[in-house]
């Protein structure tokens, strides 16, 4: 047993109930601990109804898209052996916050409200174009950084036409349209967060029952085929999976910057290790931490007014990607 | 000796044939070195010997069976490879690369049993690579990482070792401490191995039977007794008498 791998992810662990419970106690409303204890138990009175819908969903929320965040940027960066890449670099998010934004106002004004399944899977087809479309441009292109230039490139595309569709919809469509398009996990209702859960939690123990061939994959291709993995299935699966995670956190929360390249990153560093089945369950702990810490500060910093995620995670996430990139030119990662 | 692995009018190439009709046996305890200029297309042989690369034509044997109705997993058990691209791996220990050779081996989450330990720590002692087994894969020199990961590749216990151009870029001593090492595994285990190889007085020093590929096609095939000649090595290489004599005749 690594003793280091066992004490990081026990620490996750309580970090993780540290931050849930410090996200309950803070925020705009002005409720004693001892309401917020009472409301957390008792689920009623004004605090009860502050905490149950709104202050434990979105805490929820940004303990599991933060998490499923960090596992897809984990993912991809195991496809293209890569540190660098991530959902939101490579134009996964923005492709999925396309087609929901459509989805939004095209069926809003229909059919009424749209479920979470639905927004989910809307989310998915556009994260999964715009993997196809960057698969496509890895035929062709040699290196990372071409790479991650046409994903910023498909992303700048893709938010481009997004705001096109929102300057022209109709007012009563795009209700929290504008604050979700800029990412947030604010209006997020028990019922959404149950659809998050059920998709991420599949996705993670997916990811968990594949941590064999990855492991063997970190050698290479053509040695993981001859360890017996096959190689393309696992490859279609790493990519289905990831596109799975970035669109469900896009569907909920809108696009959420640097998490993805940022967490898998110091949680290698905090392991010092590669292995799979350690690395998985550290980066969705670790995604989850630093969404809901990054939220609180988003949501309490300058209260009443919210900042959107994206502008708090850049700022700790952007570091730790620049970080990364100087290693790799010292030839360090 | 039995067969371990042949191959029966192979077809070898990306899409297109750039090897044809190649016919081959390597029996346990043998080594086969395929020699030949540069693009002649060993690597592609060797490639497809390996299952790495589809074959376009026809049949390879693997331990007496055909190999295309082997599933992976079974494939691996018999047969194992060190290629000639370096795996970029990060924080891995030496010991970690060597255990991904149990891959075949182990249950659905990779677990580790005290066997597939034992045979870790044995290949490591046999490639006598203990002194760095626990540093960083990246920490090491080049000749000790090809060493590495010759111990990977016999931890996954095959029948048949298919190495591409394993020694290219070490220095004389790592150069003949990993065929030394070669040597002595393929006698001990009776494994069947396939090298390719451009330094033709270490290939002729380690190896029971040589293949020569020039133009698309086997020119040779036989013992290293027969192949190691002045005659066959010039045509081969397109040398003439006085540029073949000034690099390798002593006096």
């Amino acid at each position: 047993m690594n003793k280091r791998c066992v004490f990081v992810l026990l620490m996750l662990t309580v970090l993780t109930a540290a931050s849930l419970a410090v996200n309950l106690f803070a925020g705009s409303a002005d409720i004693s601990a001892r309401e917020v204890l009472r409301g957390v138990f008792s689920g009623s009175g004004a605090a009860g109804d502050i905490l149950w819908k709104i202050r434990i969903p979105r805490a929820l929320a940004a303990l599991l898209l933060g998490g499923a965040l960090a596992l897809s940027g984990y993912l991809l960066q195991t496809f293209f052996h890569n540190p660098i890449a991530g959902p939101f670099v490579l134009g996964v998010s923005s492709g999925a916050k396309l087609t929901v934004a459509a989805v939004m106002i095209c069926a809003a004004g229909r059919f009424g409200q749209i479920t979470s399944g639905a927004m989910i899977g809307a989310a998915f087809v556009g994260s999964m174009l715009s993997l196809g479309l960057i698969l496509a441009v890895s035929q062709k292109v040699r290196g990372i950084s071409m790479l991650v230039v046409c994903g910023v490139m498909i992303g700048y595309i893709c938010s481009a036409l997004t705001d096109f569709m929102v300057t022209f919809a109709d007012e009563g469509d795009i209700v929290n349209l504008h604050s979700w398009s800029m990412g947030s996990f604010s209006g997020m209702s028990m019922d959404n967060v149950r659809a998050a859960a059920a998709a991420v939690i599949a996705g993670l123990i997916c990811t968990m029952l594949l941590s064999k061939p990855i492991g063997a994959y970190r050698l290479g291709e053509a040695y993981a085929k001859s360890m017996g993995v096959r190689v393309k299935l696992l490859r279609a699966a790493i990519i289905t999976l990831s596109g799975l995670l970035a669109a469900c956190v896009t569907a909920f929360a809108g696009p959420v910057s640097f998490v993805g390249i940022a967490v898998p990153h110091i949680a290698r560093v905090t392991l010092k290790t590669s292995k799979p089945a350690w690395l998985i369950p550290a980066c969705f702990l670790g995604g989850g931490i630093f969404c809901m810490v990054c939220d609180m500060i988003a949501r309490t910093i300058f209260s009443p007014t919210e900042l959107s995620i994206s502008t708090v995670t850049a700022i700790f996430g952007a570091p730790v990607v620049i970080a990364v990139m100087l290693r790799r030119r010292r030839g360090e990662v | 000796m039995t067969e371990q692995i042949s191959a029966q009018n192979l077809c070898a190439g990306y899409g297109k044939p750039i090897v044809n009709d190649v016919c081959l046996r390597v029996r346990g305890g043998e080594i086969m070195t395929l020699i030949g200029p540069n693009g002649a297309g060993k690597s592609t042989v060797l490639k497809t010997l390996a299952l790495e690369l589809k074959k376009l034509g026809g049949k390879v044997s693997l331990c007496g069976l055909d190999a295309d109705g082997i599933p992976p997993r079974e494939r691996a058990k018999r047969l194992a490879v060190l290629l000639t691209d370096r795996p970029r791996v990060s924080l891995m220990t030496c010991r970690e690369v060597v255990e991904t050779g149990r891959y075949p081996y182990t249950g659905h989450f990779g677990k580790l049993s005290s066997e597939d330990k034992d045979a870790a720590d044995r290949a490591i002692e046999l490639v006598n690579i203990g002194d760095f087994a626990d540093s960083d894969f990246l920490e090491i020199s080049d000749g000790q990482r090809q060493r590495v990961m010759l111990a990977r590749a016999i931890c996954q216990e095959p029948r048949v070792l298919i190495l591409d151009e394993p020694t290219s870029y070490l220095d004389i001593h790592h150069k003949i401490v990993f065929l030394e090492t070669l040597r002595r595994l393929v006698d001990e285990k009776k494994i069947a191995a396939v090298i390719s190889m451009h330094e033709l007085d270490f290939a002729e020093k380690i190896s029971d039977c040589a293949v020569g590929i020039k133009d698309g096609a086997v020119q040779f095939c036989g013992d290293s007794t027969d192949v190691f000649r002045e005659d066959v090595i010039r045509n081969l290489f397109d040398l003439n008498e006085e540029l073949y004599s000034r690099y390798f005749n002593k006096n």
